[in-house]
């Protein structure tokens, strides 16, 4: 009887010494949770999951929960749960928005304590994007650089040299007459309700040697500088004037865009290097006929559009110090090159471009030379994210619907961005 | 002690024997003060009820109308007073979403009341397949809209929709149409998509009303010689007219806050052709970042709706239907 007792007794001690052990190590587990809205982009999905697995079996009291997310929720998920507290400790926002309101915690103290060996292999033209008021707010994870994609058959079936890319816009435009048909099209005129219509609108500006918005970002100058609006009469009228764009431009984004390609509706299209990826991913059957040119340009100082996608640590992270050596990790050398292969993101570490992943494959290093003669966007203001999902979307639209006001239009957009940009 | 016995009692002029007050109160009626007792216990059984609701309802809307009084820029926030609702009363964007609300609501409550008669009747007709075509039609209020909106997305889509297909192939659209990106036609698409979603609530209320009608009132018609239009204005509408007016009040409240469909569809656009009243709200919030504007516009839209509401208290109010 005395040695059942005993037995009982040192049974629940045993448990209870276990169950105790199990709790502290629970307790002593730090769970990140990382929103991106790649994490549900097929070609990026084996990336990051070996990549998480990877960190977390460096760091075994650290465990990273991904929350994925559907591109055009990612801004209205991040801001409910930042206004309720209860943000995601590792994200990807627009950081002059994100930051002005609030939403990010500062990582200039964790960017001064790495050694300059680290920060120097950071493309430096990267950083203003991820500055506000002075301070640093993230990390660059990739770029996306803006290029004329073609597909080889269609140019070849037109009659087309794919040898002789067009480089001016006469040159475009007739290449455009002669790729369209009754049922497909040359391009895409962008108009639909994102922020790619305004990239794609700045990367024809720019490559007319025009500017949308004044050095210091108070004043708009869309239809103010000559080249600027030049450049939106030009694009536009693909779509109104000669009819050498798909159909329903308010209709068409990123989305619609690569569809269209893949399906060979239409021959070029304004894409950063994911959309060769998301057009792979459409019709395997158009691996060998992509090919990729700086944007025909109509100015000797042209320039294209690199869009920068960032990684920040929320302003609620109960473990920034974790969540910011994970940001860290995810940019190791071992993973940026993977997904520069896998996924088509363009590398913003400068220690990479010799690697044979990327100095080996010519359509990178198409982009890459069309990337150091590309300004970035978004831009440092608080306002971009209206300006360029909803203002400049809606200038378009109305041009597009009344081709005659192209300029008046634009102006009142300058009026328009032009309050926003100084009511901060 | 059931409500049987309790009405035996009442019957019977005696004393409830667990009002234990009544005893000593037998000068005076019992039974006032019995059923002023049983009142408060009704009151007392739905107080769980009364604080969910204050938690859940009430709070957020005190919280909305004390944001709509804040210039708010994310986390931080300024008080201004009434500048917003100013602001809004004097700028063309708000009232040019009440105008699209009101349009919209109009034209699909109207399509909504239209359609969902004309099916109820002809549901509570048919005999062959009738489960079969009940749940068929039911479908679209089934979906959940958001999932709708993407079907018809893909349907209205302009180079491979089947919708261009089949119009132009019967002759009646001459080149593909671009459904979602023209103004007029955006918010003609919109509605039609609503209409297709909405009807079918409204069918479900009417049939349920046809089938209330006594059969012996057409019996009686048909002897006397009413013709099939006579027993459809003298019987069946005075027998549904309590039924439409809350049907019709319901939907009207119903599509005024509707977001979904549109907000999948257009988002508002194109150039705000169908930006109504609730995905302004969520533009305001999410892509201007103003939360303090875009609550004091729902605090407008509320005042809007709380005028249908007060009205459809109005019409179902105990023995309204009775007198109707």
């Amino acid at each position: 009887m005395v040695m059942k007792k005993r037995a009982a007794i040192g049974l629940v001690a045993a448990l209870t010494v276990s169950l105790s052990s199990s709790v502290g190590a629970l307790a002593q587990e730090i769970t990140l949770q990382w929103q991106a809205t790649a994490l549900s982009e097929a070609q990026y999905e084996p990336i990051w999951k070996d990549m998480v697995a990877a960190f977390e079996a460096e760091h075994p009291d650290v465990r990273i929960e991904p929350i994925m997310v559907p591109r055009a929720d990612n801004w209205t998920k991040f801001v409910t749960s930042a206004q309720a507290g209860a943000a995601p400790c590792i994200v990807s926002v627009p950081i002059p928005s994100a930051a002005y309101n609030g939403y990010l915690m500062s990582v200039q103290d964790m960017w001064d304590s790495e050694p300059e060996s680290y920060k120097s292999v950071w493309a430096q033209n990267a950083f203003g994007a991820l500055t506000f008021e002075g301070e640093l707010y993230g990390l660059p994870h990739y770029a996306g650089i803006y290029g004329e994609v073609y597909n080889r058959s269609l140019l070849e079936a037109a009659g087309l040299d794919p040898e002789a890319l067009p480089t001016t816009w006469e040159e475009y435009l007739e290449w455009a007459k002669a790729l369209t048909g009754e049922d497909h099209w040359a391009t895409t005129v962008l108009a639909g309700p994102t922020d790619t219509t305004t990239r794609v609108l700045l990367s024809w500006i720019y490559s007319n040697g025009g500017r949308a918005f004044n050095e210091d970002l108070t004043e708009a100058t869309f239809a103010k500088d000559p080249k600027s609006l030049e450049a939106i009469k030009f694009y536009l009228s693909l779509a109104s004037e000669h009819g050498v764009a798909a159909p329903g431009p308010a209709t068409l984004n990123y989305n619609e865009q690569t569809i269209l390609f893949a399906q060979e509706k239409i021959a070029t299209m304004r894409n950063a290097y994911w959309g060769l990826a998301k057009v792979l991913g459409d019709n395997p059957d158009l691996a060998d006929d992509l090919l990729v040119a700086a944007p025909p340009a109509n100015s000797e100082d042209a320039m294209s559009v690199a869009t920068l996608t960032t990684v920040s640590i929320s302003a609620n992270c109960e473990y920034p110090e974790q969540a910011w050596e994970f940001i860290k990790f995810m940019n190791e050398p071992e993973w940026a090159v993977r997904m520069v292969s896998a996924a088509n993101w363009m590398p913003l570490r400068t220690d990479l471009l010799d690697r044979p992943e990327v100095a080996g494959d010519p359509i990178v290093q198409t982009y890459l030379e069309i990337g150091a003669n590309s300004l970035t966007i978004p831009l440092p203001t608080p306002a971009w994210e209206q300006i360029a999902s909803k203002d400049v979307v809606e200038a378009v639209q109305r041009a597009l619907q009344e081709p005659d006001r192209v300029e008046e239009i634009f102006t009142d957009l300058d009026a328009l961005v032009t309050q926003r940009l100084n009511d901060i | 002690m059931t409500s049987d016995q309790d009405t035996t009692s009442d019957q019977a002029g005696t004393v409830p024997a667990w009002t234990s007050r009544g005893a000593s109160r037998s000068s005076r009626p019992w039974r006032g003060a019995g059923l002023k007792r049983e009142r408060w216990l009704g009151y007392y059984f739905l107080l769980p009820a009364i604080l969910l609701t204050t938690a859940l309802i009430a709070t957020p809307l005190a919280r909305a109308f004390w944001t709509s009084l804040h210039r708010t820029r994310g986390l931080r926030s300024d008080f201004v007073g009434l500048d917003n609702y100013v602001y809004l009363l004097t700028t063309a964007e708000f009232w040019e979403s009440l105008r699209v609300s009101a349009v919209f609501t109009t034209v699909c409550v109207f399509f909504h009341m239209l359609l969902g008669l004309g099916l109820a009747l002809m549901l509570n007709k048919v005999v062959f397949a009738r489960t079969l075509l009940r749940v068929g039609l039911l479908a679209p209020w089934i979906v959940a809209p958001s999932l709708g909106a993407i079907i018809w997305v893909w349907l209205l889509e302009p180079q491979f929709g089947v919708v261009n297909y089949m119009l132009s192939s019967i002759g009646l659209i001459e080149r593909y149409q671009t459904w979602l990106g023209t103004p007029e036609l955006a918010l003609a698409s919109v509605m039609i998509v609503d209409i297709w979603r909405g009807t079918p609530f409204v069918m479900l209320l009417l049939l349920a009303g046809l089938q209330g009608i006594p059969r012996d009132q057409y019996e009686a018609a048909t002897i006397d010689g009413a013709s099939a239009w006579q027993q459809f204005r003298f019987i069946t509408l005075p027998n549904l007219r309590y039924l439409l007016v809350v049907a019709s009040t319901l939907d009207v409240i119903y599509t005024m806050r509707h977001f979904d469909v549109i907000a999948v569809m257009t988002a508002g656009g194109p150039i705000g052709a169908t930006e109504v009243l609730p995905v302004l709200i969520y533009n305001t919030a999410f892509t201007q970042n103003n939360f303090g504007r875009a609550s004091a516009i729902g605090i407008l839209l509320l005042g809007v709706i709380l005028i249908f509401a007060i009205f459809y208290l109005r019409a179902t109010q105990p023995g309204k239907a009775r007198e109707d």
